[in-house]
């Protein structure tokens, strides 16, 4: 019981995989797609990695969406201003750490929740990025060549060419793994999670790291936004914003994989390709997007309320 | 639907009590009777089986085998509305009032609350009738309009034993079972809990889990053993021993369950100079190498507060309090970093992050440099764990899996790790069973001979006078004497305890 219970998540992402290369003889099980795929889910992985980070100390950030959205208006509006690009790219992921250490600072400073701190951040985050941007979309001339060819380009590996978004995905996965599974500092994080209160009694500095936690899903917020901003070549006050429900939709599904249902960033990663294969599948059987979304949303409450039940009998 | 005379004295018979899950016995074959007058005490280490016999007699859980007879009619229980209707009250341990109502609803809750054109809530006869119920215990001069989280958790347990009294019409009470009431009371709201409970038993019978001997010795009158969930010892009170129950409850006898002293105390740890903080007043100690101090008062005296003082989470104002010729730590990580180790009062809420394993647990405050090593983690929790006597089937199982013992023995393993100077200890025994208590004893003792010194809260008065060097009495915050316990008795400190000379102004 225990093991289906922990494995169900994995068994439904083989089982997605099965039904859509039945269905999907000829195009889904393709090496072309896949990459596709994982070129598709890259901004989203990045966003649920990090969002991971806070979510292991039971927090979470609303604002990633809108942080991801302001990121690209302020690389485009640098590069509008013709400053070189890496000016822009420094700008807009410094413009993340910044937003993320104001999150942190309001949850663990000023002790307010992090749904009402992040719910009032994101509405900010994204009327500022409609302030400098003036509403508008900023693309064509106005964004250097280079930066828009960086989502078209990759690495070629065995006649296949490896996107540099997927990489970029791959190196954050990495990182975020190193730091949460193989650091003190990850540790020290889990122990938050599993009690706020024991945790600072056993001297960890609980407000230094939720601030830091912040910061980090906050840098990785913004370099979603500059992915996606290269991808489209382009940038828009609220192309970030259907960033946030899936990324934490993604946490949530890995979270039932793990013991105790804690955040594992291994587990984020299947709910990540889950989420992104479904989108992939639907969409070439051309399923509504309406209901793809309707679809989506069930499967996630499915596979927590599925979990819960096998945790509390 | 005619109820019974409102007085009626029932005897109650509980026999061949079993329970099974899977292939294991949980409960075998257990008998008892109760009766009104008598204080039935249910006595077993942690997972003997007493946490199942009360379900099964409240209805919580169906029995393989039970047969309940209540003055020669059977009596079916089949969930917990069957032990309503049959009169059983039952008391858990945790104290779960709603801490925003008040007194009176809390008491009244669940129940049809007094109306008035069966439209609003008659305050007036709420409150009234939560005091009758109160002054059934004996209890007056609660206020029964104060909200229900500003009680002591003395006044908690009462409330809760009183709403236990307010009973729909038709379901007189006839059994009352406390689980652990005394768990978290100081020794005086245990006296006030006492005199209820003899009150009760006048038209009921009582059936009490414990785990503190002194108590069962006083307010009890027939005692059951149990071990392994099998029944291995009923006696009446009058006619056994503390020795004779230890020994069933154990199976070995526990002749001294505090180590004995061995100490030599050395250089000065902690200093307090005319200290006063907060709640904290005339506070003047000097602490040693090896030394163990206690801290003793009524229930709310300051005693946590004087360990919170080295832990950075009470601030000196006034005098000088020093901690190895330094000031007082201003955080509790700054305290850990200097070899300070805290044991504090809750552990599921203040110590434990029970969803998690005893490696985690135990390190958690000795994480040092950038890469955790997770083999490195593993050797070391192994050998505090040997080390604590822990026992656990693995290091990663959840803490919330082990017996409140083991779970002690993991903050000690926490508290050690790291070869503590200064050992702050804050009810280091509080629901923990009687063989992990004398485990515990032996781990105090150990670390003060290896010269740690240890300051030690506790509202077991025999458990500060069988292991301090010296007991700093506080009363109302104020420090008014340093006793030593040696030749001296509890009832000494506990009168030490009481405001003699101190009138208020």
């Amino acid at each position: 019981m225990t093991g289906f219970r922990q494995f169900g998540t994995l068994i439904g992402l083989i089982a997605i995989m099965l039904f859509f290369t039945l269905r999907l003889p000829e195009t889904f099980l393709t090496a072309g797609n896949l990459i596709n795929i994982s070129q598709q889910v890259a901004m989203l992985a990045v966003v649920a990695f990090t969002m991971t980070v806070v979510m292991v100390m039971n927090d979470f950030d609303l604002s990633v969406g809108s942080t991801a959205s302001l990121a690209g208006i302020v690389a485009a509006v640098l590069f509008r201003e013709h400053y070189p690009l890496w000016v822009g790219v420094v700008a807009a992921l410094g413009m993340g750490v910044l937003g993320g250490l104001i999150n942190g600072a309001l949850v663990a400073y000023a002790g307010i929740l992090p749904f009402v701190a992040t719910l009032g951040t994101l509405t900010v985050f994204s009327g500022l990025a409609f302030y400098i941007s003036d509403g508008a979309t900023i693309f064509g001339r106005d964004i250097p060549k280079p930066f828009g060819d960086f989502a078209r380009g990759g690495v070629a590996v065995a006649g296949l060419k490896v996107p540099y978004l997927t990489l970029v995905a791959v190196a954050v996965l990495l990182l975020v793994w190193s730091v949460l599974e193989h650091t003190t500092y990850g540790r020290r994080l889990y122990a938050i999670g599993g009690n706020v209160e024991a945790a600072r009694l056993a001297g960890i500095r609980v407000a230094w790291l939720r601030l830091s936690a912040f910061a980090i899903t906050g840098l990785g917020a913004a370099v979603a936004g500059l992915m996606y901003a290269s991808r489209v070549a382009s940038a828009n006050p609220t192309q970030g914003s259907g960033l946030m429900l899936d990324a934490i939709a993604a946490v949530f599904l890995g979270m039932t994989m793990s013991r105790e249902g804690e955040p594992r960033v291994l587990a984020t990663l299947v709910g990540v390709l889950i989420l992104g294969i479904l989108n992939n599948g639907l969409t070439q059987m051309q399923v509504d997007s309406y209901v793809r979304e309707m679809l989506v949303g069930s499967i996630v409450i499915a596979a927590v309320a599925l979990s819960s039940f096998g945790r509390w009998r | 639907m005619t109820p019974g005379p409102l007085n009626a004295m029932h005897i109650l018979e509980f026999s061949g009590l079993t329970k099974r899950y899977g292939a294991a016995t949980v409960l075998n074959d257990v008998s008892i009777t109760l009766q009104p007058g008598r204080v039935h005490a249910l006595m077993g280490e942690n997972g003997a089986g007493k946490s199942t016999l009360i379900k099964l007699l409240a209805g919580v859980v169906a029995a393989d085998r039970m047969i309940v007879r209540k003055d020669d009619t059977d009596v079916l229980l089949r969930n917990p509305a069957d032990a309503a209707l049959a009169g059983f009250r039952v008391i858990h341990q945790e104290l779960n009032l709603v801490p925003q109502l008040s007194v009176a609803e809390n008491i009244l809750l669940g129940r049809a609350m007094p109306q008035r054109f069966g439209l609003f809530i008659d305050w007036h006869a709420l409150a009234l009738r939560a005091r009758q119920a109160l002054a059934q215990l004996d209890i007056h001069g609660l206020d029964v309009t104060a909200q229900a989280g500003a009680l002591s958790p003395g006044d908690r347990m009462l409330v809760k034993i009183a709403s236990a009294l307010v009973a729909a019409p038709g379901q007189t009470p006839c059994l009352y079972v406390l689980d652990e009431p005394t768990a978290a009371l100081s020794q005086t709201e245990s006296e006030r809990l006492f005199n209820a409970i003899r009150k009760l038993k006048q038209s009921a019978a009582i059936l009490y889990v414990s785990h503190r001997l002194a108590e069962v010795m006083t307010i009890c009158d027939d005692v059951t053993v149990l071990r392994n969930g099998a029944q291995v010892y009923s006696a009446p009170i009058a006619q056994t021993s503390r020795d004779e129950i230890i020994l069933h409850m154990t199976g070995r006898a526990l002749t001294d369950s505090f180590p004995p002293r061995t100490t030599k105390t050395g250089a000065v740890v902690a200093q307090a100079a005319n200290l006063a903080s907060r709640g904290l007043s005339d506070l003047n100690f000097t602490l040693h190498q090896g030394e163990i101090m206690g801290v003793a008062g009524l229930a709310g005296s300051g005693q946590s507060e004087v360990l919170n003082l080295f832990m950075g989470l009470e601030r000196p104002e006034r005098g000088s309090l020093t901690l190895l010729n330094q000031p007082a730590p201003a955080t509790p990580a700054e305290a850990w970093s200097r070899a300070v180790a805290f044991v504090p009062p809750e552990r599921r809420s203040q110590g434990l992050a029970l969803r998690m394993g005893a490696r985690s647990n135990a390190l958690s405050p000795h994480y040092r440099g950038i890469w955790a090593n997770l083999a490195q983690e593993t050797t070391r929790t192994a050998m505090l764990a040997t080390r604590v006597n822990l026992k656990a089937a693995n290091l990663e199982q959840s803490v919330w899996q082990l017996s409140g013992g083991n779970q002690q023995k993991v903050l000690f393993a926490r508290a050690m790790a790291a070869t503590p100077r200064l050992l702050l200890l804050d009810e280091p025994t509080r629901g923990v069973d009687i063989a992990a208590r004398a485990e515990i004893y032996r781990l105090i003792r150990t670390l003060s001979a290896q010269g740690c010194a240890v300051l030690m809260a506790s509202s077991d008065l025999t458990e500060l006078m069988g292991l301090c060097d010296r007991i700093i009495v506080l009363q109302a915050g104020r420090q008014v004497q340093i006793l030593t316990p040696h030749g001296l008795g509890t009832n000494d400190l506990l009168q030490a305890c009481y405001a003699t000379e101190h009138v208020l102004t």
